[in-house]
């Protein structure tokens, strides 16, 4: 075939028979729009989350920089930092860390950082500057300063204690005063505090150190920036290679240590993505594409349809199928030109709105909207994707269009002799039996432009099924024990916890708290986890572990572990200890509780937790009454190599992690064994517990005072308390503003915020669901309207045809009526039947939620069907106003065209 | 040579009791040039004829051959080409495409092949058929006459091998329709174009150089 250039004329003739049909274009470029509406607003909303979750991930890593190479000196960094390979960087020389009090429970790190790196650890100053070279100022944030009980004004004096070499034979603890030269907001994401000096001044300080090898007082750090976030540890290792350094031979001369921000690793951000989330998100990018083809293809097909005499005429006079499709394909660009980006606009206000909805319930501290363009590339890609597939199939019709067609159109002189022509007399003259007829003639058109109204019934449907189903009792039941439950902000965060002795809550709290009032009762839950350990039957870990392990992998897994006898391992603990108030809330499931308050009897209890449908399995726990528990208390771990047991040095750990080997495990050094016997079993209220397992390791309490002498520790994981009706929403204030401003490291729950956050579940639900079903709605309103309007159109000869031999006014309006009620009605049908069908099947799926409980619902349906009705009047009356506003006579003689 | 013979072209609707036999084993030769009339009664099977001669249609079987080219040998695609560049149809209905301007309507078929007009050629047919002040307008603002003249412009501007007319003048009144066929005429004996033209007014067929009388699907050979 002769390739030919004919593109021009194919684009004019595209351009002016588009021209033509201005109403389907208004229909086209707001179906279009509202698709795009829906792809926008579901990427805007993804990409915030995601970006939230990277910006609170930079906060807790402490700094945004691609990765860093460690404790190097100052010519070294000025070395590196030249490797055409760093987009940028900036280095940071680290002094000391105060810790005398007020500082003992908080982490401040004194350092110079250089001036363009200071926003990367977020010490931006909101007043004031950074400190200046040559003078004793000094930068910092609030929580420093209140710590230090100075108020942030610029220029204020405040002398603090600096703890130089720690970590070496010598430490030594100095005291210098600075002046403010700025400060920024306390951050409680961030778990660091900085105080920023200038170089000479962090230099001197530095000069004071020992010098001793371990010391970290006057090392420097390289923070780098790469192009792109892609491949950080290899370009890491890449920029030592090129100055003959090496982060894999540990002991080396030439050996420097990297690390690699976990902010920005992949594996950290898919871990955020998890699957249920990714195919949430496929589903509804499936269920956008069907929606938007739904419309999108109904208008082009029925606009291909109305036009297919004009195909078969181009046809006739020599257009190729080919350039007809290319034709419409053009049609449906230009479209989508228009559409798409006023559907992107309004799809990203859209998103903004949602998105941070989604993120308050995802508990991230900050919400920050992503601007990303790949947003926009991506809905304008989606969109344009959804409109080729829509136009594909009415392109190919107008393209297979035989030529005779056209002539056979004209033969007859007269609008296309339907077949339903003869039904309809078949079937009499009443007015509903015609309008029946009238929808099965194009039956392609009905059905999807119902399947387009339903598919909105039923998703409402499904959603209020799901957030109906939401029960706040078994909710509140399961994690609500007591009126309110404070800890440590990280103990309520999913992706903390608690697990070490920083993360416990400081007894002055406590004391605060209790200062207020109205307390009936209330008790602490002590806690100590990773520096326990407690002999285990092997069989109890391989049991535990081996959800996580394949049969291969985990013979070796239990063979790294340190075995005290053939059968026996030292395996992890999360140890209770319970004061009076608590013991009084747990559930006993066997023996006797009343030892445990007594320190002198050497009893714990084990701990068994129930499965999320509430039952307890007896294997939960390896311990048994009357049996005897030994627990290692360790004092120092190393590490020791996983296959033949030997010692390995920390250099040596770290150089290993750096390769990304993991054939190392640590194992007790030190440490002091204690037995005692097992006096019960209980269960904890989930609201109480680590809210955490750790799999293959075993739960253990004690009662308070025998934990705190054996243990050595007093490490507060929570205090839970009753308060009186009365005091109760004066303490839910004064927590509030106690943990935002007072003690941000500290966090609560109440009975009062957990059904706040239930509701706020629920309603996060609600609206996403009722969102992108109200768009849904929209879209299949539209579609109606413009199937209704097409209807009419095409049929203008005919109707005037009808009035002509006698049909009146009224009987043509009820006629026209009648088929929007078969419309919406038949719509509304199909919606019932859909949800009653589907409803069962998302209970199903949902249950998977313990605090859901199914009901069945068809409530939406039903409080639709008069809306339906009144579309179905209402839209058939307006169109055919619309177009019947000349006479009979004109109408008739209207040439087709 | 004949520009267009047909050789027991032969189309049969439907089968059994419902069979039709619209066209019968039709053997015809146009030569180049020639203004031949094709009349028969409604139902007689000349619109049939038409379209197998115009490949818009295939037949049951037999051959119709333009131009030296047989038509049951082209794909479809291969058939809509040859049929833009060989043959041009005047309607009935004229068939102008509503949203092209005049001028626009009559270089179509050329410029949908990827052609440009031939500007010379163009002129003479749009001055011949007396287009020259309706160049900008748009079909529904003309009368029927000028509109089948635009149709006869387009299908001549193309040059064609062969023109087929299916009642061009069948939307008109007697006057507009002697226009109509002079107009025929002229542009067949100035620009030496073959045209077959189908009708069922034995008094426009008369105007034609040759009249083929179809009945029931055969050709009926009368003087």
């Amino acid at each position: 075939m002769i390739k030919v250039s004919n593109g021009s004329c194919i684009r004019r003739l595209g351009f002016r028979s588009m021209k033509a049909a201005r109403a389907r274009n208004a229909v086209a470029v707001l179906a279009i729009a509202l698709t795009t509406v829906l792809f926008t607003s579901l990427f805007t909303i993804a990409a915030s989350i995601n970006y939230s979750l990277q910006q609170e991930n930079f906060r807790r890593a402490g700094g945004d920089a691609h990765g860093s190479i460690k404790y190097i000196s100052w010519e070294q960094s000025e070395q590196l930092r030249r490797d055409p390979l760093i987009q940028d960087s900036w280095c940071r020389l680290f002094v000391g860390m105060p810790h005398d009090p007020p500082f003992h429970i908080s982490h401040v790190e004194v350092s110079y950082i250089e001036p363009n790196g200071a926003s990367h650890y977020f010490c931006t100053p909101v007043e004031g500057a950074l400190p200046r070279e040559g003078t004793d100022e000094a930068a910092t944030d609030t929580r420093v300063l209140s710590l230090l009980g100075v108020e942030p004004k610029v220029g204020a004096q405040f002398t603090m204690p600096i703890t130089l070499d720690e970590g070496t034979s010598h430490p030594r603890t100095i005291e210098r005063t600075f002046t403010l030269s700025g400060w920024w907001e306390y951050d409680s994401a961030i778990p660091g505090n900085n105080v920023l000096l200038p170089r000479s001044a962090a230099e001197e300080l530095c000069a004071l150190s020992n010098g001793e090898q371990d010391s970290l007082t006057g090392v420097w750090n390289l923070d780098i920036m790469f192009k792109s976030a892609i491949g950080i540890r290899e370009n890491l290792s890449a920029v030592l290679e090129n100055y003959g350094y090496q982060s894999t031979e540990a002991g080396a001369e030439n050996y420097l240590i990297i690390g690699v921000n976990w902010g920005y690793t992949g594996d950290r951000i898919s871990n955020g993505l998890d699957p249920m989330i990714f195919t949430a998100i496929v589903v509804i990018l499936l269920l956008i594409i069907f929606t938007g083809y739904l419309i999108i293809y109904n208008v082009f097909q029925i606009s291909v349809t109305n036009d297919i005499r004009f195909y078969g005429l181009l046809k006739t006079i020599g257009a190729t199928g080919r350039q007809i499709k290319r034709m419409i394909r053009q049609q449906a660009l230009l479209l989508s030109l228009v559409g798409i980006p006023i559907g992107l606009l309004l799809g990203f206000v859209t998103g903004n709105i949602l998105a941070p909805v989604i993120i308050a319930y995802l508990n991230y501290k900050y919400t920050f909207v992503s601007f990303n363009p790949w947003i926009f590339i991506g809905a304008a890609a989606f969109s344009l994707l959804t409109v080729f597939l829509s136009c594909a199939r009415p392109g190919r019709i107008a393209a297979r269009v035989s030529p005779v067609e056209a002539v056979r159109y004209t033969e007859g002189g007269q609008q296309s002799g339907k077949k339903g022509g003869k039904r309809k007399a078949a079937a009499g003259a009443s007015l509903p039996k015609m309008a029946w007829a009238n929808l099965g003639r194009s039956r392609s058109k009905t059905v999807v432009t119902m399947i387009s109204l339903t598919l909105a019934v039923v998703l409402m449907n499904l959603v209020y099924t799901f957030t109906n189903g939401f029960d706040m009792e078994k909710y509140l039941s399961d994690l609500v024990a007591t009126d309110f439950v404070l800890g440590h902000a990280d103990y309520f965060r999913l992706s903390e916890n608690f697990r070490s002795a920083d993360q416990a809550l400081p007894e002055e709290a406590i004391a605060q708290v209790i200062s207020q009032g109205g307390i009936t009762e209330g008790g602490r839950v002590y806690g100590q986890e990773g520096t326990i350990q407690a002999l285990l039957p092997e069989e109890y870990l391989r049991q535990g572990i081996s959800i996580v392990y394949s049969e291969e992998e985990l013979d070796s897994v239990v063979a790294s572990r340190e075995h005290v006898s053939e059968d026996t391992v030292a395996g992890s603990a999360q140890l209770y200890g319970l004061e009076d108030f608590i013991l009084g809330e747990i559930n006993v499931l066997e023996g006797d509780i009343t030892p445990l308050s007594d320190p002198g009897r050497n009893v714990i209890a084990a701990v068994y937790a129930a499965d999320d449908y509430g039952v307890i399995h007896e294997d939960d726990n390896c311990f048994k009454v009357g049996d005897t528990v030994t627990l290692r208390y360790v004092k120092e771990w190393v590490n020791v190599d996983a296959d033949t047991g030997e010692e390995i040095t920390a250099e040596e750990s770290v150089a290993r992690w750096n390769r990304g080997e993991t054939n190392f495990v640590p194992r007790a050094k030190v440490y002091e064994e204690k037995e005692y016997t097992v006096c019960a079993m209980i269960e904890i209220p989930r609201a109480l517990t680590y809210r955490y397992t750790i799999l293959g390791g075993s739960k253990l309490a004690m009662g308070a005072e025998l934990f705190r002498r054996d243990t050595g520790t007093s490490s507060v994981m929570i205090y839970a308390f009753n308060t009186d009706e009365a005091a109760s929403t004066a303490m839910d204030d004064f927590l509030k503003d106690y943990t935002e401003s007072v003690q941000p490291t500290c966090g609560y729950e109440s009975k009062q915020s957990m059904t706040a956050e239930f509701e706020g579940f629920r309603s996060m639900f609600l609206t996403m669901g009722g969102t992108l079903a109200g768009i849904i709605g929209l879209v299949g309103v539209l579609n109606f309207i413009n199937a209704v309007l097409t209807g009419i159109l095409v049929r203008k000869r005919e109707l005037a045809m009808l009035q002509s031999v006698g049909m009146t006014g009224k009987q043509l309006n009820t006629m026209l009526v009648y088929e929007g009620l078969y419309y919406t009605m038949l719509s509304a049908a199909l919606s019932l039947v859909l949800s009653a069908a589907l409803g069962p099947l998302v209970g199903a799926l949902c249950s998977a939620f313990w605090f859901f409980t199914y009901q069945f619902t068809v409530l939406p349906v039903l409080m639709v069907i008069p809306l339906f009705l009144i579309l179905g009047i209402l839209v058939p009356l307006l169109m055919y106003r619309s177009v019947n506003r000349r006479t009979i006579v004109e109408r008739l003689r209207e040439i087709e065209s | 040579m004949a520009i267009l013979e047909t050789r027991g072209l032969r189309k049969i609707y439907g089968s059994g009791d419902t069979e039709v036999r619209a066209l019968d084993g039709v053997d015809l030769a146009v030569e180049k040039g020639e203004f031949a009339a094709v009349v028969g009664t409604s139902g007689s099977g000349k619109s049939t004829l038409l379209h197998m001669l115009g490949g818009l249609d295939r037949p049951t079987s037999g051959s119709v051959t333009v131009d030296g080219r047989e038509l049951s040998t082209l794909k479809d695609e291969e058939l809509t080409i040859f049929r833009r560049r060989k043959i041009g149809f005047v309607f009935q209905n004229y068939n102008l495409v509503p949203v092209l301007n005049v001028y626009e309507n009559i270089v179509l078929p050329i410029q949908l092949d990827g052609g440009q007009p031939d500007k010379g050629y163009t002129d003479q047919i749009i001055e011949t058929l007396g287009l020259q002040s309706k160049l900008k307008n748009l079909p529904n603002n003309l009368s029927g006459g000028q509109q089948q003249r635009v149709a006869i412009a387009r299908a001549l501007a193309a040059k064609p091998a062969i023109i087929l007319a299916d009642e061009p003048t069948g939307n008109l009144d007697s006057r507009t329709s002697q226009d109509v066929m002079s107009l025929l005429k002229v542009t067949s004996q100035r620009f030496a174009q073959t045209i077959v033209m189908i009708t069922h007014n034995e008094e426009i067929a008369q105007m034609a150089d040759r009249i083929i009388r179809i009945e029931d699907g055969r050709i009926v050979v009368r003087g």
